[in-house]
């Protein structure tokens, strides 16, 4: 009963310092509160639009007949593409989409209108810029449409005069249809897709950076000796104590991402939402875990924090969300199960985002849970690092 | 004379401070990380992360409820495409389903009971695509794939049911009598890694200065006595002399490390490549001055070395956005516009994709260069204020030290 009483008092102690240090330093709410906010709000504001919408697009008319103009009109109707301007030739369009005033641009050939009648097959182009992938892919994906109603249009007046029904017509030109399922995003929004996991990753980013940080500081200022003694010189004391604020206010940083998200802004989410806020606190606990790890095998602040930060960093690609790990090269995919937020991705993809039941996840879970219990492995070696280290600059 | 004395003493007081900065430069680990370390490992690492550039043969999954010669050669037809793989074949759309759910496929195509009759028949037939939105790519790869496919498979039908086309050409005419073509341009592959890789590069500069240069001033804050940015030395009495001495010798190995970076790696690992090097060095120069001087700005606020990393870090990604990158510029409202203009990498980037993946002339890349040398002049600006403050502050801070101290003397004796 006393040795408890002794414990918990060591724990307060330890815990009554942290505290201290929290309110003290304003590097610690700047990180831990203001940042994470702004990057929530950052993120949600600069895609409100959810698909971007119309992307300037330029018109190369070299025909300038009715005929050009309807298909000219046609485009102009689409909901992605916002017809900018009008060039008088290639170069000056090339031109344009160089200085990236402009996402692509669409080439109506000279004697359009007359090839069409004379049935010699005339050539529309339209010309992208690949090199912004997502506008390239939207502006590609408006263009197969006018395509497809360019010819249609014309196929139709055609049939309709050999007297064709319009059913018959639309069997002529589209035999097989495509019926369209994205799972678990329907509505194609950028938003729901890219917060649901950069949000996160920020926030791990945080974690990852403050644990080195706030361990490696005890060094720096020279309070790891305090520290040891009011732990009673017990290491797990020490960094229980040490952590428990941290883990309090980045669960609710995550708590709150999660409600900004699915509650005020309305993304869809598949699963139960304490579900969702479980998911959310261990990866909180996971990302602290590996930190504490990291900082264990290298107990100098500045090279924790580094690794730290190369990993948050990676964690970005090697999630997966924007390039899929499969895709990569074989060796990363092994690597991949080394980060946290890889491990919170596959969750959040196979739990929230598509709503599988758990157990699929399993897995995922599972790795996920073991960087809470890797400082384990590096207890002994902290316990020296704060009990007789110095600080390196 | 003495003019002429003080404009010397100027110089050997700005080189004395570039000695010093250079001193930290080459023997600071932490700063020696950022300078070297990163620039020279992370864009190898980018590299390796994207290295194939797309996502092919997405792992599918086929229910096919016709079973006749006809949608088996569909099915084998959409197993050649670039972006479906036939991996499974499964009787009902639960399996199929609980395959996505193992994540053994990320797609499911369903071809219905009456395919081939309906195509026989001459009426419209509808195959289902469930593509796996978790990953936009696999969406975008079998989408492509099977609506590729659909056209093919178009032409064929259409040219064996028509009887009134009497020669080749007739056909293809009736089925095609206009044809359109989406020519993908400085990307042709669609590539992921020379997508981002370019404007990954250019953010690498601008993060790597800014945390040297916030490292080396938390240090020098730490080694100095009274916690001040400005030692009291001799050398260091001039905000120009320090603003300049530093900047020269952050901007000399910047010139060499951002040489790498735009130029051995692009051309390391096949990227694009359409710049002169006297053009990259036209942005290259403005672009590191501007991070210099906004780094400098910015160290001023640096009380310990290590906060820099918590302050620099995180800002990578959304940066990155900024610049129009991740989500087209079009599509970024005006307030995060002029958030955007406050930070080098978003003309720096802007510029380097135009010059080297869009194979833009100077003459295009005017905006970006003004911006980038208003921002030079701007920070530079701020920067030399900002050391002129430090100077008083620890003139000031010396003074009431030595008062306090005469004040502790007098009172012993």
């Amino acid at each position: 009963m006393k040795k408890i009483k002794e414990i918990l008092g060591a724990f307060l102690d330890v815990l009554g310092l942290e505290l201290h240090n929290l309110s003290y330093y304003p590097i610690y709410w700047c990180c831990m509160v203001v940042l994470p906010l702004l990057v929530i709000f950052f993120f949600t504001d600069i895609m409100q639009e959810e698909l971007p919408k119309n992307l300037p697009v330029g018109i190369v008319n070299l025909d300038n007949t009715t005929t050009s103009r309807k298909i000219i009109r046609k485009f102009d109707s689409f909901q992605l593409t916002d017809i900018k301007a009008f060039y008088p030739n290639v170069t000056e369009a090339r031109k344009a989409m160089q200085k990236n005033e402009i996402y692509g641009y669409l080439l109506l050939p000279k004697g359009l209108s007359e090839d069409l009648i004379g049935n010699r097959q005339p050539h529309v182009s339209f010309y992208y810029n690949n090199s912004i992938l997502l506008a390239g892919s939207l502006a590609y994906k408006e263009m197969r449409a006018i395509s497809t109603m360019g010819n249609s249009a014309y196929t139709l007046a055609k049939m309709q005069k050999m007297g064709y029904t319009d059913r018959d017509i639309m069997i002529f030109l589209q035999p097989i249809t495509i019926d369209e399922h994205p799972v678990g995003n329907p509505y194609l929004n950028y938003n729901a897709y890219l917060s649901g996991i950069i949000l996160p990753s920020c926030i791990a980013l945080f974690i990852f950076l403050m644990t080195a940080y706030s361990i490696g500081a005890e060094i720096k200022f020279g309070r790891s000796k305090t520290l040891m003694m009011k732990a009673h010189n017990s290491i797990l004391i020490a960094l229980t104590g040490k952590m428990l604020p941290h883990t309090i206010i980045f669960t609710l940083i995550i708590w709150f991402y999660q409600y900004w998200l699915y509650v005020h802004l309305g993304f869809p989410y598949e699963c139960p939402y304490w579900h969702m806020m479980f998911v959310g606190y261990l990866l909180v606990l996971a990302s602290q875990g590996l930190a504490i790890f990291i900082f264990g095998i290298m107990p100098s602040l500045r090279m924790s924090m580094s690794i730290c930060a190369l990993w948050g960093v990676l964690s970005f690609s090697i999630s997966g969300f924007t390039f899929p790990v499969d895709a990569m090269d074989p060796s990363l995919r092994l690597l991949s199960w080394l980060f946290p937020m890889r491990n919170y991705f596959m969750i959040y993809q196979i739990n929230i985002f598509h709503g599988y039941p758990m157990h699929y996840a399993f897995e995922y879970f599972v790795a996920l849970s073991a960087f809470i219990f890797l400082p384990i492995l590096v207890l002994k070696h902290i316990k020296k690092a704060l009990n007789e280290f110095e600080y390196i600059p | 004379m003495n003019i002429f004395r003080n404009i010397l003493q100027a110089i050997y007081d700005t080189g004395k401070v570039f000695m010093d900065e250079m001193k930290i430069v080459l023997t600071d680990s932490g700063v020696i990380i950022f300078f070297f370390v990163v620039p020279l490992l992370y864009p190898i690492l980018y590299s390796w992360l994207y290295n194939n550039e797309t996502a092919r043969d997405i792992p599918t999954a086929v229910i096919d409820y016709c079973h006749t010669p006809m949608s088996r050669d569909y099915i084998r037809r959409m197993d050649a495409t670039s972006g479906i793989d036939v991996k499974y074949h499964c009787n009902s759309l639960e399996e199929g389903k609980e395959l996505m759910m193992q994540q053994k496929c990320h797609a499911l195509v369903t071809i219905p009971s009456t395919f081939s009759a309906d195509i026989i028949g001459g009426r419209q037939t509808t195959v289902g695509l469930y593509a796996d939105m978790s990953g936009m790519l696999y969406y975008k790869a079998t989408m492509t794939s099977l609506t590729d496919l659909n056209v093919d498979m178009w032409e064929k039908i259409q040219i064996s049911k028509q009887h009134t086309n009497y020669t080749s050409r007739d056909e293809e005419l009736s089925v095609h009598p206009l044809t359109f073509e989406a020519v993908p341009l400085f990307n042709p592959a669609g590539g992921y890694g020379s997508f981002l890789l370019p404007a990954v590069l250019m953010l690498i500069i601008q993060q790597t200065l800014l945390l040297g240069i916030g490292l080396s001033a938390g240090t020098i804050r730490e080694n100095n006595r009274y916690g001040t940015l400005v030692p009291l030395l001799r050398h260091y009495t001039g905000s120009l002399r320090i603003v300049f001495g530093k900047a020269l010798c952050y901007f000399m190995v910047y010139l060499l490390t951002s040489t790498y970076i735009t130029m051995v790696v692009p051309n390391m690992f096949h990227f694009i490549q359409f710049a002169s090097f006297a053009s990259i060095m036209t942005i290259l120069v403005p672009y590191v001055l501007a991070c210099t001087f906004l780094g400098l700005t910015i160290s001023s606020l640096i009380r310990y070395r290590e906060n820099v990393i918590l302050i620099i870090v995180f800002t990578s990604v959304p940066l990155l956005f900024l610049s129009g990158v991740s989500w087209p510029e079009s599509s970024i409202h005006g307030s995060w516009k002029a958030v955007s203009a406050l930070f080098p990498s978003t003309f720096g980037i802007n510029a380097f994709i135009k010059l080297n993946s869009l194979g833009a002339s100077l003459a295009d890349v005017r905006y970006e260069f003004r911006a980038l040398w208003i921002q030079t002049l701007f920070y530079f600006l701020i920067s030399a204020f900002v050391y002129w403050r430090q100077i008083e502050v620890s003139i000031h801070t010396r003074s009431l030290n030595a008062y306090q101290r005469a004040l502790r003397r007098r009172g012993k004796l």
